[in-house]
């Protein structure tokens, strides 16, 4: 009786786990929310096309990654037509301001902002690496660029970062949770 | 800043992604026990990343993608559904529904589930290891409130770490003491837990071994969820938390007076 849905549940218990950290991902990528959702249904679909020679156990977040980094090449390269046309910046700007306490809320919105101001390169490695912990040699991958390059990435992409946040990370604390005046330096004292 | 703090600083964020040599780790971590201007740059680049992180896992996710997508998936099948399709999913929905049900009369009717489970999001998973153990053992299970005699304390510790609860308590101010110690299991994994109390308040030191995945680079960390402030830190093989009810600033003071004794110890006993 389970002759066709199977599949499909199998798909959806596989990938859809990843949904959050592929949109996220390519919202940063794209920097518009409604192309980010356009290009993750189609990662989407294309992994589903490929799922029959996906292999159980192997790592299903690396593969759908890989599919979100080529679809995203490919929508770069207009190999292919979004539905959606309309600009909708404003859109993700407007659902990211949610309730959240002030400070906090616009600490992330500078960092974000940062973030966005990084060519675009940089920024998908420093993403990967920092946010999304793959390892060097799994981002080299995921980008089709010897571990070379994703190495010299990073460390550009992080220095130009570090440069946009510097004054931002000494006046917040030590993470968004923290109270921002209380920083005793445990490293200092380590080798009395 | 002299060559060896420069060559420390092209290989810092490798070191907290984890990426070195072990010989080159092992340097960039000599030269950072030594370097505090070094080990103040390695933090400010984890606090960095954690916000970086935790900027990026705020961004909202439509609320209707993943059903929006699970119908462009579905639609791809050709073939018509069979018609037990719909039993299948009338079923399938209906085990859904129980699971939820008994999941969540289990987590309600364990408040230590329902606390970890708040702190879901808002606090780092690794930190959550510390807690899940604080709650445990000093919060939600009975303890005497009577100081154990040293000499039963050295005992539960075993040869280990038995040395180290004098080495602490040396470090406690005010009416802080160790009432208990002892080694525990909880969530699948193994606990070095010391008690302390003062003022009406319980502290947990807590010590437990990291596994490869888990993180707490670059110095301190510290987070609070619903009544309980964590502090935690990475020392050689170990996760190390102080957790307590104290208020952060205090918190923090604590875990600030015991980390240097608790990173001497582990260094001289590790491997």
């Amino acid at each position: 009786m389970f002759s066709k849905l199977p599949q499909t549940g199998d798909f959806e218990k596989a990938a859809l786990p990843h949904l959050n950290e592929l949109y996220r991902t390519a919202a940063r990528l794209l920097g518009d929310g409604a192309t980010a959702e356009d290009v993750v249904q189609e990662t989407y679909l294309q992994a589903w096309k490929s799922f029959a020679r996906f292999q159980p156990g192997t790592n299903c977040r690396a593969w759908l990654f890989k599919i979100l980094t080529n679809t995203i090449h490919h929508y770069r390269r207009g190999w292919f037509n979004l539905r959606r046309v309309k600009d909708s910046e404003e859109i993700l700007e407007h659902t990211a301001t949610g309730a959240a306490p002030i400070p906090e809320r616009m600490a992330q919105q500078e960092i974000l902002r940062a973030l966005g101001r990084l060519p675009s390169d940089y920024r998908a490695a420093v993403l990967l690496a920092d946010v999304e912990e793959f390892s060097y040699k799994e981002i080299a991958g995921l980008l089709g660029v010897p571990i070379g390059t994703v190495m010299s990435r990073l460390s550009r992409g992080r220095k130009l970062l570090r440069e946009q946040l510097g004054e931002l990370a000494q006046s917040y604390g030590i993470d968004p949770d923290a109270t921002p005046d209380s920083k005793p330096d445990l490293t200092k004292e380590g080798g009395a | 800043m002299n060559t060896a703090c420069e060559t420390t600083r092209g290989h810092l964020d490798a070191y907290l992604s984890r990426e070195l040599p072990e010989e080159t780790r092992l340097e960039v971590q000599r030269h950072l026990e030594i370097c505090p201007q070094c080990a103040a740059e390695l933090e400010t680049r984890a606090r960095v990343r954690t916000q970086l992180q935790a900027a990026v896992r705020a961004t909202p996710v439509p609320v209707h993608l993943e059903a929006k997508i699970r119908r462009a998936v579905r639609r791809t099948e050709n073939a018509p559904r069979p018609r037990t399709g719909l039993w299948a999913v009338a079923a399938a929905a209906l085990v859904i529904v129980c699971v939820a049900l008994v999941n969540w009369l289990r987590i309600e009717s364990n408040p230590e589930e329902a606390i970890l489970r708040k702190t879901s999001g808002r606090l780092a998973v690794v930190l959550n290891v510390g807690l899940r153990d604080h709650l445990h053992c000093a919060v939600f299970r009975k303890y005497s409130k009577q100081p154990e005699a040293a000499r039963q304390m050295a005992a539960d510790l075993g040869p280990g770490f038995a040395d180290l609860a004098p080495l602490l308590q040396a470090k406690l101010t005010g009416d802080f003491r160790i009432v208990q110690a002892h080694h525990c299991d909880a969530g699948g994994r193994r606990y070095t837990h010391f008690i302390i109390t003062g003022g009406g308040k319980i502290v947990s030191l807590v010590l437990t071994r990291r596994r490869p995945n888990e993180r707490l680079t670059g110095g301190i960390h510290q987070a609070g969820v619903d009544r309980f402030q964590v502090v935690g830190f990475e020392s050689h093989d170990y996760l190390a938390y102080v957790i307590s009810d104290l208020d952060a600033q205090q918190n923090l003071q604590l875990a600030a007076n015991l980390a240097p004794t608790v990173r001497e110890y582990l260094a001289a006993h590790a491997g």
